[in-house]
């Protein structure tokens, strides 16, 4: 499965690349392929492209602020948690993408 | 409301000034009042109180504010008149009572650290004069007490004590009404017009006649009277109330002094660690005082140049001024602490208070081990050049903070904030005394004293200087000397006077011809020979220099340096005379940039000329700040940079860094451009200026006995303080709490990463601290923390490569082998090689101070 991901925090110095970095390990612990985008005080990281999304199942949000460039997700389907979810309970995300 | 024979007549009004019926409103209240024959009462309905109308004093106890509903009762044989025309006054005149005063300033930012907020304690705002932090027990200095011979007094005669009383009042007020004449602003002429209802106000003349009957003397019935009132309005909720107890005490004053003869002040006798809290303070009763055991003096009087001030500057007491209501606030026999870094006294030293003042103590310590490591070492370039940078300083603050911040002199002491705003000029004694502590503060570095540069755009009034035009092109500097011999002769025996404890310079400011610098230096010999006639001693062989500000003197500079011994370039005024463009016109600002091909000519031959000639050369503008332009600086080779206390740290840091050929082949580049832009493009090009580093031994807390979050985060702002990261600990506090609210930083695994993104901090930095026990952090797991990573980033610089290296130091931190070594390490070394082998950092970015990088 391909999982396309951001991550953005208020401050978007710490939380945001510490996030990007858990959902990233723990996918690779389901067998998935993913790619996170980083939101944060350095702008867009890692930046998603239009194939990037077109080829994903689903997109995960784990976001404390709004999302910069939503409308690129449009038609994909989008689960949203906060970002303190990716630290806290990073496997239950994906758990709930593999139901 | 039907007029009825002696009924009562009333009106209800709601009182429409925002900030209530205080003492000049309620002046014109009660003089439309006593117009009248009838009484009149008002009562708040508010809060019940029941004043006099027609007493300024019974009004504002009854704390009247916006918006309280008031009732006016009146009756008498002239009710029906007496109604309608308050009732006018009420309607029309009473909202445009109150125009703003001039100069009431909005109280300030005033925070305290978090900690001291947790603590609940109350702390009380002042300015700080004097820094340092002490602690004792509250003494509270009494203006008004009765000369010790008329404390008790027998076989009073009332009636002869009343006729004293009220002849004293009416003394007053005459005394009032005649400044009232003379009184030039309409502000000026409203205090004046409170006081004068003040001081013949009913229920004021009312105690005072009580107090006579009960069998007191004049003065005694003076002093109660005051207390009662200062007490009664001082302990209003109203802060325009409790002002106005300063009003009321000073007419006391006024009319003891009718009672009794001018008093002398008042002695205080001190026992143990004590903290003055007084109006204002004689000099003479700053130093009868025991100084063993004066730890504070808190200050309701907001003038930082008054003497006692700095005297008590020179004696290195911590002090406050601008407290208001500060003898009402602070208990008499209770504990304070004068804390004169941050800007408040604590009025209760609980436990909690203690304890933080402990730390305190030893950040402060740990502060200026630091800054002597750093502060005595020189400025060399990197090909082992030799750059002094010195200070420009105006006050004895911030020749204190030139010297904690690593100057090595004073290159430019501004004498002219000594003669400005004052009604006459500071005596040859007073002068002395700020030269003496100056030269005491520099400790043998030396100090360069430019003689008054006071022109006919500043006002002096005993000066009586003329009106001009074009002032910059007038009567300024060392133009005016002629005619203000005496003044410049007692300021010039009060430097020299100084200069037998120290290494003293003379400078002229304005020298554009040889005949001023000769008349300069005749008068700084016939000061010389009046010291040596009355057997003063001072430096004979005193270096006398002049300022470089008139282009004339690029001309003549081979005579001049036959005169003088050295030189300082002025760049502000350099600039603006050879371009001939007003630097305070913004349309022309273009035109006196310093780092135009025309100006860096001009510099590189007066340099030379000057160094052919053999004398010394420094420059003092603001040119000398600008980091940018120190490759310039040094390829000109000048002797000496002096600037601003702030920016000498980041200025001796720069000069470790340059090499003196590389300054001289821009120099030599600049002076061949063309036009300002291209020697902008130039330097721009010059990527010398390298960011301080990230990481730093002494942002390295290892084995941390803080017991709460609180207390953790203070102790790693506290160490930014310490390695001079940032000057405002508690805006640093700030911004990582209201992070923290967020949600908490705490990550799990017994670590922490709390962050900020604020300008507070001077450096993007890391600090890390490891606790001696785990402590709570509110944190995800609910687990207890050991570590703490603080990430600080500076607002404006977002964008910088640090970015990069904080955000893979957060997904660092998720690797557990990362995590693992952080807990393990024993010294502040191995973290900081460790962190910068793992986040890629250059060594010298990493650590700098171990290189030790300021040399």
């Amino acid at each position: 499965m391909k999982i396309v991901a951001v991550t953005a925090c208020p401050t978007g110095i710490a939380h945001t690349y510490m996030a990007a970095a858990r959902l990233e390990k723990v996918a690779k612990n389901f067998g998935y392929e993913i790619k996170v985008e980083t939101q944060g005080a350095m702008g867009i990281e890692n930046k998603l492209t239009e194939n990037d999304i077109r080829q994903a199942h689903i997109a995960i949000f784990a976001v404390d602020i709004e999302v910069e460039g939503r409308e690129r997700f449009n038609g994909v389907k989008v689960i949203q948690v906060p970002l303190q979810e990716a630290l806290k309970n990073p496997e239950g995300i994906f758990a709930k993408i593999k139901r | 409301m039907t007029p009825r024979g002696n009924s009562l007549l009333e009106f209800v009004f709601s009182c429409p000034l925002p900030s209530g019926l205080h003492a000049r409103p309620a002046s014109h209240l009660a003089e439309a009042a006593n117009e009248f024959a009838s009484e009149c009462t008002v009562t708040n309905l508010r809060n019940g109180l029941v004043a006099n109308a027609k007493s300024v004093l019974g009004i504002i106890a009854a704390d009247i504010r916006h918006g309280d509903r008031c009732a006016l009762h009146l009756s008498g044989p002239d009710e029906h008149a007496a109604h309608a025309a308050l009732r006018r006054f009420v309607e029309e005149a009473l909202p445009r009572c109150d125009v703003p005063l001039a100069g009431v300033a909005a109280p300030g930012r005033s925070t305290t650290p978090r900690l001291l907020q947790a603590a609940r304690v109350n702390c009380i705002f002042g300015t700080p004069v004097s820094r340092g932090i002490g602690q004792g027990h509250v003494v509270i200095l009494k203006r008004m007490t009765l000369p010790g011979n008329l404390g008790r007094q027998v076989g009073i005669d009332p009636t002869r004590e009343l006729e004293r009383v009220q002849q004293a009042v009416s003394a007053v007020r005459h005394r009032i009404g005649e400044k009232l004449k003379y009184s030039l602003t309409p502000t000026g002429a409203a205090v004046l017009q409170a006081d004068l209802a003040m001081a013949g106000d009913v229920f004021l003349v009312e105690k005072l006649t009580e107090q006579v009957l009960h069998g007191k003397s004049a003065g005694q019935a003076v002093v109660e009277t005051g207390e009662f009132f200062i007490d009664l309005l001082g302990h209003s909720e109203n802060e325009y109330i409790r002002q106005r107890s300063a009003d009321i005490e000073e007419i006391c004053l006024q009319l003891l002094e009718e009672v009794c003869g001018a008093s002398p002040a008042p002695a205080v006798e001190l026992h143990g660690s004590s903290v003055l809290v007084a109006e204002t303070l004689a000099p003479q009763q700053l130093l009868e005082l025991d100084r063993r055991w004066l730890k504070g003096l808190v200050l309701e009087y907001s003038g930082a140049t008054s003497h006692a001030v700095i005297l008590a500057r020179s004696l290195g007491i911590p002090t406050l001024a601008g407290v208001r209501n500060a003898r009402l606030v602070l208990t008499p026999g209770g504990e304070a602490v004068v804390d004169a870094n941050r800007g408040f006294v604590v009025s209760q030293v609980s436990p909690a208070v203690r304890r933080f003042y402990e730390r305190e103590q030893k950040t402060l310590e740990r502060r200026k081990e630091l800054w002597s490591r750093h502060a005595g070492k020189w400025a060399i370039t990197a090909d082992g050049k030799r750059l002094e940078v010195a200070a420009n300083a105006s006050s004895g603050d911030e020749l204190t903070l030139a010297f904690e911040n690593g100057a090595d002199g004073i290159g430019l002491f501004r004498t002219e904030m000594i003669f400005l705003g004052r009604e006459e000029p500071p005596s040859e004694q007073e002068q002395f005394a700020i030269y003496s502590e100056a030269v005491r503060t520099a400790g043998g570095r030396p100090v360069i004293i430019r003689t008054f540069d006071i022109g006919g755009d500043k006002p002096v009034p005993y000066l009586n200087l003329p009106h001009e035009n074009n002032p910059f092109l007038g009567c300024r500097g060392a133009r005016i000397y002629a005619e203000h011999h005496e003044l410049l002769q007692s300021q010039l025996r009060a430097i020299l006077r100084a200069s037998a404890a120290g290494c003293v310079q003379i400078m002229a400011p304005m020298i554009s011809s040889l005949e001023e610098c000769l008349q300069f230096k005749a008068a700084v010999g016939l000061a010389k020979q009046h010291l040596t006639q009355k057997g003063v001693a001072f430096q004979d062989d005193i270096k006398i220099g002049i300022m470089v500000e008139v282009p004339s003197v690029a001309f003549i500079l081979d005579q001049l340096s036959a005169e003088v011994d050295f030189f300082s370039i002025g760049t502000n005024d350099l600039s603006q005379y050879l371009f001939a463009a007003d630097r305070g016109n913004p349309t022309i600002a273009s035109l006196y940039t310093v780092r135009h091909p025309a100006f860096l000519r001009f510099l590189e031959q007066l340099v030379e000329q000057i160094h052919r000639a053999g004398k010394w050369v420094g420059m003092c503008g603001e040119m000398a700040a600008d980091v940018r332009n120190l490759p310039l600086l040094l390829g000109l080779g000048l002797d000496e940079i002096s600037v601003p206390a702030a920016d000498l740290r980041e200025l001796k840091r720069a000069v470790g860094k340059l090499h003196t050929s590389d300054g001289m082949n821009l120099l030599d580049r600049a002076i061949a451009c063309g036009t300002a832009a291209e020697v902008e493009d130039l330097l721009s090009a010059q990527q010398f200026h390298q960011p301080e580093s990230l990481l730093s031994d002494e942002l390295v807390l290892l084995g941390s006995t803080s017991q709460t979050k609180e207390e953790v985060i203070q102790e790693m702002v506290d160490a930014f303080y310490v390695a001079s990261r940032t000057e405002s600990r508690d805006l640093v506090e700030e911004a990582v709490w209201a992070r923290e609210a967020e949600y908490s930083t705490g990550l799990g695994h017994g670590f922490a990463i709390p962050h900020c993104k604020t300008d507070a901090v001077t450096a993007n930095s890391i600090c890390v601290l490891r606790l001696h026990e785990p402590i709570d952090w509110d944190s995800i797991h609910g687990e207890q923390v050991r570590m703490v990573v603080l990430l600080a980033l500076r607002k404006s610089e977002v964008a910088s490569t640090h970015m990069q290296v904080f955000s893979s130091l957060a997904r660092k931190l998720d690797e557990e082998d990362f995590r693992q070594h952080l807990l393990e390490f024993e010294t502040p070394e191995q973290v900081t090689t460790y962190l910068a082998e793992q986040l890629g950092l250059p060594s010298l970015l990493a650590s700098e101070s171990r290189s030790g990088g300021t040399t």
